[in-house]
């Protein structure tokens, strides 16, 4: 009797060796980089990941979506000269920004450590330098993102609502490089520091703690060293301590050309270069800390 | 060691931290296949392990894999390289499948190819099914399964195990040993550190011994397994044995029971001759008949010991 087999047959593939393209340091660190952005806009991850980022985003554009309603609403009005939030203005530090640089910061760093990856990643064609590379980069862009988009809904809204979308264009022409520029500014410092505190910690909480800690006191010890300066003329050099605003400083800079009239560092000679100098020195110290961290895999 | 062109050259190999030397002038060469590292715990096989890896950089000497300087251009070499450490070390909540693919994008893999090989690594060590759940949930052996997966994932010449049967129960162990011989058959060469000489007995085809930094003995494994005059008699059932047993002794052999099987002396062909005619006369079956080896513990203390 024949008979005919029915059921399901197991195989076994086997190995296949894998003799495609293959990437070195670059093609790695930009894995790393990916990987990172996944994980801390939760990707690949459960909802409860995705809330943060999220919620951080729509927070932050809340301001560009009720001004733009604003503008439509009142668009017939003939003086309708006012803004409630200008470019420079919304380039800033908001309390969501800083929850969500203490909150990913660690996220993306202390697990790596905490649970034992870093071997695993320094197995492969990946250095120190990468590694920190990639981190920092990652945290980036994220802050950049979330900084630039609702800059952006500003800018394209105010533009519809306006009489003419080109002229509007036209007349802001300079928002169009002093906006990325001032946010690529912020990005890059607060992703720095997030990520250089975080280096020195293994556990997420104790990092996101330190890096709230360390912009709180430098914001007290700063106010009460430049004291009351309400409605004087000349801000304090003292407010260059605040570690946490420096980078608005360089944001009037670049807006404005000279410190803003609501600067603590109004008046200050030289007062934007000293900004400068200071944000220099932190970025430096947060890559010497990083480097200090991670240059034990090149030993 | 061999003929062929190393895995391996390790050239007065030495590795201090302070006051401790952890590798102690080692001078080898170690062909392809499947290598065991032995050692008792301190011996300097995780070290060995980082100099390779180029995460630790020898006091003196130089490593060599496949013929590049690990000194040179580590990057290249570590391409090319699979490791899994002995701790834990995979991220937890995320789940077996992006883990591997992940890693091995950063290894070097363009993103899809990355992924069709975590799962085609998955499946060889036997994830499949759980490949979508988080590491979380696995237990030890699954977790040690993963890691030996994430090593496998870029296609390596070589891989590092570090301990790779560390926390597993027997038939855990077992299953990781079988896949670890099978990676030879796959033209990757593995060099397994151990305390375990059993594992390194099972599954390799070359040892290395170092103790307290240095090397004991290396050698193909065969070659180290020494001919004890004791032949080892199966006939199966137990009480069969003890019979055998019985009357070996009785014709004035030594002869006892070891696991079942009868150990007898013996100090010659004839003497073998005898073994073989009681058994027949006993009408006993005879399953198995061969030379007892010394196992990989006892060249081990011996060389440790004698040096």
């Amino acid at each position: 009797m024949t008979t005919t087999a029915t059921a399901g047959a197991v195989y076994d593939r086997g190995y296949r060796p894998y003799d495609g393209p293959r990437g070195g340091r670059n093609a790695a660190r930009y894995a790393l980089y990916r990987a990172s952005i996944r994980r801390a806009l939760g990707i690949r991850r459960s909802w409860r990941q995705k809330v943060a980022p999220f919620v951080l985003l729509g927070i932050v554009t809340i301001p560009a979506i009720i001004t733009v309603g604003v503008a439509y609403i009142t668009r017939d009005q003939v003086n309708r000269q006012f803004q409630i939030i200008t470019y420079r203005e919304y380039v800033g530090v908001s309390s969501a920004l800083l929850l969500f640089v203490a909150l990913t910061a660690p996220d993306i760093i202390c697990p790596d450590r905490r649970q034992h990856v870093l071997p695993l990643l320094f197995a492969r064609p990946l250095t120190g330098i990468d590694y920190m590379l990639a981190k920092v980069g990652a945290l980036f862009s994220i802050l950049f993102l979330f900084s630039f988009l609702p800059q952006v809904v500003l800018f394209v809204g105010q533009a519809l609502v306006s009489d003419s979308a080109l002229d509007y264009t036209l007349d802001n022409l300079d928002v169009l490089w002093m906006v990325p520029v001032a946010v690529a500014v912020l990005a890059f410092y607060y992703a720095s520091i997030g990520i250089a505190i975080a280096s020195l910690c293994n556990r997420r909480i104790v990092a996101g703690a330190s890096l709230i800690g360390l912009f709180l006191v430098s914001s007290v010890t700063s106010a009460v060293l430049v004291g009351d300066i309400e409605g004087e003329a000349t801000g304090s050099a003292a407010a260059l301590l605040d570690i946490l605003v420096i980078p608005l400083y360089l944001r009037d800079v670049i807006f404005l050309g000279v410190q803003s009239s609501d600067s603590q560092l109004r008046g200050v000679e030289n007062g934007g270069f000293y900004a400068y100098v200071v944000y220099v020195v932190v970025v430096a110290t947060a890559f010497g800390v990083l480097l200090r961290r991670y240059r034990w895999t090149e030993r | 060691m061999s003929t062929v062109a190393p895995l391996l050259r390790l050239d007065g190999l030495t590795k201090c931290y302070g006051a401790v030397t952890a590798l102690d002038g080692l001078t080898i060469d170690i062909p392809p296949g499947r290598v065991g590292v032995v050692g008792a715990n301190g011996a300097g096989k995780t070290t060995l392990f980082r100099i390779v890896l180029g995460l630790a950089r020898p006091t003196a000497g130089s490593v060599e894999v496949h013929g590049a300087s690990v000194a040179v251009d580590p990057i290249a070499v570590r391409s090319r390289l699979g490791y899994m450490p002995e701790h834990e070390c995979l991220p937890l909540d995320q789940t077996a499948a992006d883990v591997v693919a992940t890693l091995g994008e950063i290894g070097g893999l363009p993103a899809r190819a990355a992924r069709q090989r975590a799962s085609d690594v998955l499946d060889l060590v036997g994830l499949d099914e759980a490949r979508f759940r988080p590491i979380s949930g696995f237990s030890t052996g699954m977790r040690q399964r993963a890691k030996l997966a994430q090593a496998l994932v870029g296609d390596p010449q070589l891989v590092l195990l570090d301990e790779p049967t560390a926390g597993l129960d027997p038939a855990g162990r077992d299953e990781m040993l079988t896949l670890v011989a099978r990676l030879g058959t796959f033209g990757i060469s593995v060099l397994m550190s151990t305390h375990l000489l059993d594992d390194v007995q099972q599954v390799c085809d070359h040892v290395l011994m170092i103790d307290g930094g240095r090397l004991v003995v290396a050698g193909p494994t065969d070659s180290l397994l020494e001919r004890t005059g004791v032949v080892t008699v199966d006939v199966g059932d137990p009480h069969d044995a003890e019979h055998l047993r019985a009357e070996l002794t009785r014709r004035g052999m030594t002869a006892e029971i070891v696991d079942d099987v009868v150990e007898v002396a013996v100090n010659g062909d004839e003497a073998l001759d005898r073994v073989r005619d009681t058994v027949a006369e006993l009408g006993l079956p005879l399953y198995r008949l061969g030379s007892r080896l010394t196992s990989l513990d006892e060249v081990f203390l011996r060389q440790a010991t004698s040096r």
